[in-house]
């Protein structure tokens, strides 16, 4: 309650707010740990008031009162410093003593968010834990049918194409005539979606680009990192390991200056362009990198100055058309590196989106098409965006791959997937999954910082501050005295890990299917789900 | 057993293969009539050779001309010796346990997988897959696998045990006698070969060279080995060169590389800053450190800081009093037992500190005492404004010589003059009346405060400051004179002059405050039903002195909700005023007040307290006035600098506004004449959020004395020296330094500290606050 006692209509107690601070006196050693750690400063050294009574047995004297004060750890329970659940206190508590736990029923907190009358904002992914990925199975086994492979003994080429590939008539024609082949990239399926240098750390993302290397060099793995929107640090663009990097240009335009200035001094070209005009997270709406986040570093990055508010408008603002949009911006983007490069939008996934598909089919500069669902997470959107905005990916990929079935174009212009997969820890099933929907690969984010940072973000809205500047472990913070938490070798030493893991897990799935050499692309037989709608709807088996 | 001699068993019958089950069956019948030494014209038929247990321990000799089928030898027994002349088809000696297979050509795909004992001499080069899956079970001596020549792709996947021998012979013209990616998976066993390789799973397998005894098995065996396919002559080739062999051996489970050979730390320093340079991705942008930093940091890279802000706000208690009455510090005073120096305090802010904190004052202080939100009692300010009649006045500051003429002796107009005398200056006041004290001595009920308060407090200001009774009300021409004269005029004639709303009757009503002087020297008379007009403080006073005068029934009548409140209210109630509203006056009549909604409230006395204004009459044109009121700066002065206004002239107020006004109008005309050029801000009051009430006993109903007052304020924003930070810090960063006359400050070690904000939780006055650290850019 307000100190004087007064009620007012946002006055909430600790049952009110999502998360109650467990605290425990008899544990607890008043080392200041926990209220020194966490990011919203959700807790407090209180001050309370003690009454003991003091009673002989027998009655045989007057009874007595012993008041005194102790001295322990408060929630606070106004809106600014609810407790968002991210569990630092357990972390750094020496005696277990304090932890966070879920509130039993649903908060009070989210009726009284919009103080000042701004919508809530945060980061993180749709609050729903669910996921129909998740409930598709793999059914199609291998044994004697057709040779079955072993995960573990035969050598898998599991790579995917990404750039418009010519039909064989198509393809003997142009060589014939000696025309333009357009640029295909042979890649590994798993892509690191875009997230841009001030989205995340400078550690994160250095951490990350250095196991993309790593794993690019050391281990064999072509995988690909897509650098969001927010530019290219100048030292990346002038090494070899451009070729890793998916460079994205999204409608703030942020960077490119830079990275223009650096095609001289490119030793590389990159992997490919991405043209981002949506995102699954926040599908139609834009973003602001807030004046107070742009600090010297990203600053230069960006190509702006210091301290200025950086907005990136929903749409593009000199775009009003998809024939525009495509034909300009994919053509532009082509000619800065000679046609070298393959270029292809990233849109969210929409019921309009074969629109947008039938139109690249009619569009030989179109390299692709990535598409992010409605689980996507995001550093900063509003809340409603993000939780009620968007389309599932699985019957968009699913669409868009019988679209392109239809009129015989399933080979020659991939879909890329993203958008909640691994939500639940089943990066390598979901990627399958959609694989064998018909995307030729799959664009993870989240995922990524869960496992190589250990992001405490969770679809029951926990933590979810990324928007803030706040992040207990230092992944979308730019202030060194939270990022410094992050070494950037112990995240490429994840992201290696994870994606030696997730190698082996689609193998595991891959080889009793029978394949090795190709990616499963589309092969939905192979796929079964118990719900007979999402059956009937994917086009793939009823399986109960 | 008699012996019998060799048989031969045909392949086919009048031209017709014979299938495999039946060549399998006569194979068996044979062994057991107890033949030992078979030939077989084979034409393709699988299996022959193996499972021929029949024969017990006795020696059985099998030699298979023509096309052998597939898996030749496959669950061999150990007494068996299989003979192929010519090559053979898959799966030589699948699943073998003991049987030795001599194949005098090459071999297809799958020679000896899962072969658990035996021998196979393959006297050519093998298919794909060979030696995979083969065991080795202690209780029996290792399979073995002779290749004279090469071996296909996929060799030893999953090796479990046993010894291959690869010669290499013949092969001098291939870069690779292993094949593609051989010993994947495997676990056991080893690899001799000659000639030249590619990658095998290091992962599963190490490569070495034969050791001493290893060579020496190798040259006793290569002579078995060369004789079964009759290809002795090569000993001395194969033996020449030990350096020309070399040795695949399984890892042993804690041999095992699964990990990547290059560490990230080597990666970082030999690829990656190698290629972008010193410092990495950004060493070109920024020299900020990056190093991995702790979860919980001290010194610049906390993330807050405390601050000791001692007395950097105003406790709610001063912050809110007119006068500016350092309340908190007095009680402060009276803790460390400097009673008199907290009450001699007084005398420094105003001269009626018994008069008015100790009973005319609403006590602002009270109101605003920040132990309320705690639901405590506030700390009683009366018990020490009623202590303040012994109060000692201070020396003033040497003389100036400047005068200064205060026109009226009201509250104001004595606070002013009183300031201006102790900072040394000559004010002299004028009074038309022959008393000094204004509405003080004037008008306030004598209920509200004994007599002998305000003369001696009076009495010490006389004593003090030289003042004139004009007699009469000031004129235009004397102001005049008086602004020649002196060098600052300040008016303070306070607002005498009642307003009179004109309805019809109004002639038969009496001003507020005329009643109310006249009640004071008891020379006023009321009738029976008394009336009065305006509920305020001032209605409310001459309602209770109406009732003391003898009327049996006061009504109170307002236009909207009484503005009244405190002693004046509660005294008027307790004479049993009634109060109503709203309500609007029709016609004021002989018997009566008639009002707009036709209730007519018998009335034998009417008495008008709607407020009053000031009589500026004397005032030039030139000063700046409006509705009747002079028009001033925040520091009181008027549109003529010379001149000064304050207390009722000014605006409406309290007493203790009016002594408020007049302090800063002293300090104003002090600044003015010793050219200082002062700002007028004064402290911010402290969020009193920030103090802390649980350490004060809740059961406390109220304060009986000083002493227990003292203890029990707050001290909101002012430091009490009582040391719980630095008990409390966990990381012993805070302490007490001594600054010498008593003076201290409570500092952080910045290297200790980890801004756990614990100091501020605990500080029971609020001293402490944790603020975000600066950024680091």
């Amino acid at each position: 309650m307000e100190p004087d006692g007064q009620l007012k209509p946002s006055t909430l107690s600790t049952k009110d707010l999502p998360w109650q601070v467990l605290w425990s006196k008899e544990k607890c050693s008043l080392c200041g740990l926990c209220t020194a750690v966490c990011p919203v400063q959700a807790i407090e050294l209180g001050v309370h008031r003690k009454r003991v009574l003091q009673i002989t047995l027998g009655l045989m004297e007057k009874p007595g009162n012993v008041f005194g004060v102790y001295h322990g750890i408060r929630q606070r329970t106004d809106v600014a410093h609810a407790c968002i659940g991210c569990g630092m206190c357990d972390m750094v508590c020496p005696n277990h003593a304090i932890m966070p736990v879920h509130n039993d029923e649903p908060d009070k907190l989210r009726f009284h968010i919009d103080q000042g009358g701004i919508p809530r904002r945060r980061g993180g992914r749709r609050n729903a834990p669910g996921s129909l990925l998740d409930e598709i199975k793999f059914v199609r086994i291998s044994m004697l049918t057709d040779p079955a492979l072993d995960a573990g003994r035969h050598e898998f080429e599991l790579r995917t194409l990404l750039g418009r590939i010519l039909s064989p008539e198509e393809a003997l024609r142009v060589s014939r005539e000696a025309g333009w082949i357009p640029p295909v990239r042979e890649i590994y399926p798993l892509i690191l979606g875009g997230m841009s240098f001030g989205a995340l750390s400078p550690t994160m993302w250095e951490g990350l680009q250095m196991g993309i290397a790593y794993l690019n060099e050391e281990m064999n793995i072509p995988i690909r990192f897509c650098t969001g929107e927010g530019g290219c640090p100048p030292r990346l663009l002038r090494s070899r390991f451009l070729k890793y990097i998916i460079l994205q240009i999204a409608s703030g335009y942020f960077g490119w200056d830079e990275i223009i200035h650096a095609l001289p001094e490119m030793k590389e070209d990159p992997c490919a362009i991405e043209i981002k005009y949506g995102q699954g997270a926040k599908p139609g709406d834009g973003g602001l990198l807030m004046w107070y986040k742009v600090n010297k570093l990203i600053a230069a990055i960006r190509g702006v100055p210091v301290g200025v508010n950086l907005p990136s408008p929903p749409t593009h603002q000199t775009k009003y058309s998809i024939e525009e949009a495509v034909a300009k911006m994919i053509q532009s983007m082509s000619m800065a590196w000679g046609f070298r490069v393959p270029v292809y939008p990233k849109i969210s996934a929409t019921s309009t989106a074969l629109a947008v598909l039938n139109n690249l089919t009619r569009n030989p500069y179109a390299a692709g098409l990535a598409m992010d669902g409605e689980d996507g997470g995001t550093g900063a959107a509003y809340n409603v965006s993000m939780d009620q905005m968007g389309h599932p990916i699985a019957s968009i990929v699913r669409d868009a791959y019988l679209n392109l079935v239809k009129i015989g174009k399933q080979n020659e212009v991939p879909i890329f997937a993203g958008g909640g997969i691994g939500k639940n820890g089943n990066l390598a099933a979901n990627a399958a999954s959609l694989i064998m929907l018909g995307a030729s690969g799959v664009q993870v984010g989240k995922y990524i910082m869960q496992a190589t940072a250990g992001c405490l973000g969770s679809e029951r809205d926990r933590c979810n501050i990324c928007n803030i500047g706040l992040c207990p472990k230092g992944i979308t913070s730019q202030d060194s005295r939270l990022y410094r938490r992050l070494d950037p070798e112990k995240v490429a030493e994840r992201l290696v890990e994870t994606v030696m893991s997730f190698d082996t897990e689609l193998k595991k799935i891959v080889a009793p299917l029978g394949r090795s050499t190709s990616l499963p692309i589309g092969m939905s037989d192979a796929l079964g789900i118990a719900d007979k709608s999402a059956a009937e709807r994917l086009g793939i088996r009823h399986v109960i | 057993m008699p012996y019998k001699p060799p048989i031969m068993i045909p392949g086919s019958e009048k031209g017709i293969r014979v299938d495999s089950r039946i060549l399998e069956e006569r194979i068996q019948k044979a062994v057991a009539d107890g033949y030992r030494n078979i030939e077989i014209i084979a034409q393709g038929q699988h299996g022959i050779g193996g499972r021929l247990w029949r024969a017990g321990d006795e020696p059985l000799t099998m030699r298979i001309l023509g096309t052998s089928g597939q898996r030749v030898g496959a669950m061999g027994f150990p007494n068996t010796m299989i003979d192929v002349v010519g090559p053979a088809s898959d799966d030589v000696g699948w699943l073998n346990a003991g049987a030795r297979i001599t194949i005098r050509g090459n071999a297809t795909n799958g020679v000896a997988n899962a072969m658990a004992q035996g021998k196979i001499f393959v006297a050519g080069d093998i298919g794909a897959r060979g030696m995979t899956m083969t065991k080795h079970n202690p209780r029996f001596d290792p399979p073995e696998l002779w290749v004279l020549g090469s071996v296909g792709d996929s060799f030893a996947e999953f090796m479990a045990g046993g010894i291959a021998v690869i010669c290499g012979v013949g092969k001098e013209w291939s870069d690779n006698v292993l094949g593609y990616r051989p010993c994947v998976g495997m676990v056991g066993g080893k690899i001799f070969f000659r000639g030249p390789h590619q990658d095998y799973s290091e992962k599963d397998a190490r490569l070495t060279v034969p050791d001493d005894e290893e060579w020496r098995w190798l040259n006793v065996q290569m002579e078995d080995f060369l004789e079964a396919i009759e290809r002795a002559a090569l000993l001395t080739e194969l033996t020449a060169d030990r350096g020309a062999w070399k040795l695949l051996v399984a890892r042993k489970p804690y041999e095992k590389t699964g990990a990547p050979v290059r560490n990230f730390h080597r990666f970082r320093a030999e690829v990656w800053d190698q290629e972008l340079g010193k410092g990495g991705l950004i060493g070109d942008l920024t020299d900020q450190d990056r190093s991995p930093v702790e979860l919980i940091t001290t010194g610049d890279l906390r993330r807050f800081i405390p601050l000791w802000e001692n007395e950097k706000y105003l406790p709610p208690c001063q912050a809110h009093c007119p006068t500016g009455f350092p309340v908190r510090k007095r009680w402060e005073l009276i803790r460390k037992g400097k009673m008199q120096e907290a009450v001699d305090l007084a005398l420094s802010y105003t001269p009626f500190p018994a008069a008015i904190c100790g009973y005319l004052c609403p006590n602002l202080c009270m109101q605003n005492c920040t132990r309320q939100k705690g639901d405590l009692p506030a700390v009683d300010v009366t018990l020490l404004g009623k202590a303040s009649l012994q109060a000692a006045v201070p020396a003033p500051a040497p003389a100036t010589g400047r005068k200064i003429a205060v026109i009226g002796g009201g509250a104001a107009g004595l606070s002013v003059a009183w300031q201006l005398h102790m900072k040394g200056h000559e004010p002299v006041i004028h009074e038309m009346r022959r008393q000094l004290g204004g509405k003080i001595t004037e008008t306030i009920p004598r209920s509200r405060i004994p007599d002998e308060v305000v003369d001696h407090e009076l009495k010490r200001l006389e004593e003090e400051i030289p003042h004139k009774h004009l007699k009469h009300p000031l004129t235009g021409e004397e102001f005049r004179k008086l602004y020649e004269k002196y060098d600052i005029i300040v008016i303070a004639v306070g607002a005498r002059k009642p307003r009179i709303i004109p309805v019809p009757g109004h002639e038969r009503v009496a001003a507020a405050l005329d009643f109310l002087r006249e009640s004071r020297l008891d020379r006023a008379k009321v009738g029976k039903n008394v009336v009065i007009i305006g509920a305020g403080n001032v209605g409310c006073d001459a309602a209770a002195e109406a009732s003391r005068l003898g009327a049996q029934s006061v009504t109170l009548i307002d236009i909207q909700a009484p503005a009244s409140f405190g002693v004046e209210r509660k005294n008027a109630e307790a004479a049993g005023a009634k109060f109503l509203w709203p309500r609007f006056t029709k016609t004021i009549t002989e018997t009566a007040v008639e009002l707009t909604d036709g209730t007519v409230l018998p009335a034998d006395t009417v008495i008008m307290a709607v407020g009053d204004q000031p009589d500026l009459s004397f005032l030039p044109e030139e000063i700046k006035t409006e509705k009747g009121f002079v028009v001033v700066n925040e520091k009181f002065q008027t549109s003529d600098p010379k001149v000064f206004a304050i207390g009722d002239a000014v605006r409406l107020g309290l007493l203790t506004e009016a002594i408020g006004a007049g302090r800063v109008a002293a300090r104003a005309i002090d600044d003015l004449f010793r050219g200082r050029e002062e700002s007028y801000d004064q402290l911010p009051a402290i969020d009193t959020e920030r103090v802390k009430l649980e350490y004060y006993d809740p059961r406390l109903p109220r304060f009986e004395d000083p002493l227990s007052c003292a203890a029990g304020c707050a001290s909101c924003g002012a430091c009490r020296d009582c040391g719980l930070c630095e008990t409390i810090c966990p990381q012993n960063a805070i302490s007490r330094q001594d600054l010498g006359e008593g003076a201290y400050e409570y500092t952080v070690d910045a290297e200790l500290c980890i801004g756990c904000g614990f100091c501020e939780g605990a500080c029971p006055c609020g001293i402490w606050r944790l603020i975000e650290n600066d950024t680091l850019e």
